[in-house]
This record gives C-alpha cells, structure tokens and sequence, in this order.
C-alpha cells in the first residue's frame, strides 16, 4: 500500500512551529480554502499572519513543510516538519531555510541563485524550493482577493 | 520508484583500443513506505546492458537494499545492504551529480565505487549542532584475497554475495554542511584474512585502515570539490605472500575539481586527480611506478534540467613511469529521477 501523497502533519509539530514563529499563546483559527488549510494567527485583534501545510515529493518520499507570512505576505520562515528520505535532510538546517526569508511572491527564487543548494541534497534542495515558492504564491493570492483576511 | 542510468562512448589513443561505447548503468530505483517509520530502500542495477550466461561483462546487482527505522526525528537505524559513506561519489553516484563521463579513476581504485556491503547503523543528526550530522555502521569485513597491485582494495568487496563475516568491520562519516558548502570525514576499519590462517588469525587481522577527507563548495556560477584519501594495508607482506600479488602497503591520492557555469546550464570543468596505488609497498615488491597515476580531465557538462546531464570529455591519463600514457575522449548521457 501506498502512503498517501499527502500525509497530514503531526499537529503537535504544527502548533510548535507557529509558537515558534509567533510567539506563544497566539490565537489560531482554522480557514479552509479549496481543500487547504489556512492556519490564520493573530493576538488580541492584530492580525499577527498566515500559515499552511505543504507536501512536495523528494526523491520518492513527500516532504512536509510548513510556511509561514507575514500580514504583508513576506514569508517569515520555512519549518520541514516531516522529512522521510534517507538523504538529503539538510533542508531542515536553519541556515539553509533562512534564504527564504523576506522573500515575497513577486521574488526571484531560484536554485544556485538566490538559493544556495547544499551538495548531496539537490533533490530535496529543488523539491522543497518549489514547494515553498508555491505555497508563497498561492497564500499571497488568497490574501489580496480576500479569501483569507 | 525513480532510478538513474548512464550511456557512455569512449575513444582511447593508442593502437588496438577501438571506440566503445555502453549502456554503463541502468538502475531501478525502489522504495516502499510500511508505515511513517519503516521503509525499505533499493537499487536494481544492470551494468553494461546486458548479461548472458558464460559471457564476459555485465552485470546485475543490488547496489543497495536496505531498511530504514526512524527511531527518533535526529536517529535512524539503517540495516542490509548499506553503501559506506566514504568520500563524495560512493553514496552520491547518481550521473548528473557529478562532472565527467566516467567516475573519477580515483573513485575506482582507490575508493572502490559503488562499494556496498552487509550490516546495520546508525544515521542521524548531532542534537544541538545545526548542520552536523553522522552516519555509523558495522559491516562484513573486505576480503584479502581479491586485493592487487593496480586496483588496490577493489577487488576486496563481497557486495552482498554470501558475505564472509569472519571480519567485522566499521565505517563511518561525520559531515558539516551550510548552504553552498559540505566538508566530511570518512573511515574504515576492519581485518581481511578471512579465514586464511596464513594471512592473519583472529576477527581484526591483516587490518585495512581507510581514513578521507572531502569537500564540496558552490558559490554563484563556481563549483569547486577535492577528496583525498589514505588507505593503509598493514599486513600487505603477508597477503602477497598468499595469494601471489604485489598489494602497495599504503594506497593513498586524492583529486581537486572545478568547474564553471559558462551558461545556467552549461559548465565546463577540469579535474587532476593524483593517486597511486603503491604509495608505500612491503618487503619483497618493487614499486611499479606506472601505478602512480596523474589523469587530467577537460570537459563540459550540459544540463538541459538539473536531472539530466549530456557530457563530453578529454583526459590525459599519465603515470611516473611514462608507460602506456594516453588519452580518451569521452561522451556520455545521464538521467536520474
């Protein structure tokens, strides 16, 4: 049997990962749009940002990230927060997910360029590179049309 | 599934070499998920297109087969045919990772790719050192029996096939990388004689000790990578001795690499690579000095995706002796998935 292509992330991982990028107690309400969902993080009435799951396929393995914006859709951070392969785990390294920082929708993000690739993680490298890209774009879009606000 | 082939050609100077050309490797990747912990790993392989029975060449193998228990998010425990993690090419074999038609002759000779063997370890990351990490296993030993002159420990390698145990050995690797760079250290221990009792007596005799280093360093359109290696074959009297051979005590070498983006998918690349497989010989062999290897390597690598790779090449195979020098043109194709 195969594992699904989309594995559901350990919610204790997902709720470390938000206090860890917002800051604890931050209140978490669930939106769902199309079939994902959108984490929407705020404090008191301040709307503190946006997370979302994603799974990209590595090697033969899906690859479960989280990313996380800002209000004004800059990304905050990548947290890997399942990775299966038996290669390639230097992807979850802080120095690498760093790159990702700041970056927008409208960013060039690209491997060997604006992202430094780590030798003997090139798959995961690309894979998770463009999972990330994805989900920048996607989360951006729902903001500005309002579908997450 | 995935998987990972090679199709090469080869034009060596010199008479009575004509041009040849292969389907060097065509490897079926495997894995199958049990559950979020337990997976199994493998990789069919078919060398040279073809395999018939009483004919030379070829051949079909596992290059790696194994189970993987994610005990903890840092620790896995890896068992069955495992791929020691010695130098950059062994565990990273895949065509468009690295430069060059054929693997480096370093990488045959004195690292011998893909080297495989039996057992169980560990791999994880070090708790509180981001960007460390370890891979640890016990393996069957190599056997002392298949060692020579030219191809030092190569030959040495049981590969899975009803492994000898009688020389349990380790090998391991400790590894630091940071985006653009990755240095690692590698080594092997273990005894070879097998069950010869002329060649050495007990679980740890006639020891091979391989220590090595390496480094890879990407910044902007620069590639660069090195690997150097020592291999110390501490009773090589007694082997040769045994089975009629001229085994170098010390087999020792190492290569550097750069290459260059010309294009975003277009570098070229020169490689020297300096190694000899009697770096030190024991009492009762003379040096063969052809044995100490210089292969210079010019080429280009196109890379149309990051998974495939179109290559061409020139080398200057040279050696201290000056015998038999020549060189190769080479061109090959190679995919992964």
């Amino acid at each position: 049997m195969q594992q699904p292509a989309h594995p559901a992330a350990p919610p204790a991982k997902v709720a470390a990962s938000i206090a860890r990028l917002f800051g604890p107690g931050a209140r978490v309400d669930t939106v769902s749009v199309d079939t994902t969902d959108v984490l929407r993080v705020s404090r008191a009435d301040s709307l503190l940002g946006f997370a979302a799951v994603g799974n990209v396929l590595g090697k033969d393995q899906p690859i479960t990230f989280l990313v996380a914006i800002d209000p004004a859709d800059r990304l905050m951070d990548v947290d890997i927060l399942v990775y299966r392969e038996p290669y390639g785990g230097e992807v979850a390294y802080e120095p690498w997910r760093r790159q990702f920082r700041g970056k927008t929708a409208a960013d060039s993000v690209r491997v060997g360029k604006e992202i430094r690739s780590i030798s003997g993680a090139t798959i995961s490298v690309h894979a998770v590179t463009l999972g990330v890209k994805r989900l920048l774009a996607v989360l951006t879009a729902w903001h500005r049309s309002g579908a997450i606000r | 599934m995935g998987g990972y082939g090679e199709v090469h050609y080869t034009n060596p100077t010199g008479p009575g070499t004509p041009p040849v050309a292969s389907l060097a490797r065509f490897v079926v990747y495997l894995a199958h998920s049990f559950d979020d912990r337990l997976a199994l790993r493998s990789e069919l392989e078919v060398e040279d297109a073809k395999v018939e029975g009483g004919a030379a060449g070829g051949e079909v193998s596992l290059e790696q087969a194994y189970l993987d228990y994610r005990l903890a998010e840092r620790l896995t425990l890896r068992t069955g045919l495992v791929l020691p993690p010695i130098g950059i090419i062994n565990e990273t074999h895949e065509p468009p990772s690295f430069n060059g038609v054929e693997r480096p002759g370093f990488d045959h000779d004195v690292i011998p790719t893909t080297w495989r063997e039996l057992g169980v370890g560990v791999v994880g990351t070090v708790p509180g050192k981001v960007g460390l990490a370890y891979r640890v296993y016990l393996v069957n030993g190599i056997r002392a029996e298949g060692f020579s002159g030219d191809q030092g420990i190569r030959g040495g390698r049981q590969e899975g096939q009803d492994a000898s145990f009688a020389n349990p050995s380790f090998t391991g690797r400790l590894e630091w990388a940071q985006p653009g760079w990755k240095v690692g250290a590698s080594f092997w221990y273990g005894g070879t004689a097998d069950t010869n009792s002329a060649v050495g007596r007990g679980a740890f005799a006639a020891p091979v000790t391989l220590l090595s280093a390496d480094a890879r360093y990407e910044r902007g359109p620069l590639a660069l990578r090195g690997v150097v290696a020592n291999v110390s074959v501490s009773d090589a009297q007694a082997i040769n001795a045994a089975y009629g051979q001229s085994v170098g005590s010390r087999i020792a070498g190492g290569y550097l690499e750069a290459a260059y983006k010309l294009l975003q998918t277009l570098s070229a690349f020169a490689r020297h690579e300096r190694y000899d497989t009697q770096a030190d010989v024991p009492v009762g062999v003379t040096r063969d000095r052809s044995l100490a290897r210089r292969i210079t390597t010019l080429g280009v690598t196109y890379k149309p995706t990051w998974n495939t790779a179109f290559k061409g090449d020139y080398q200057l195979v040279r050696n201290a002796a000056g015998a038999g020098e020549h060189q190769v043109l080479s061109l090959g194709v190679g995919y992964q998935f």
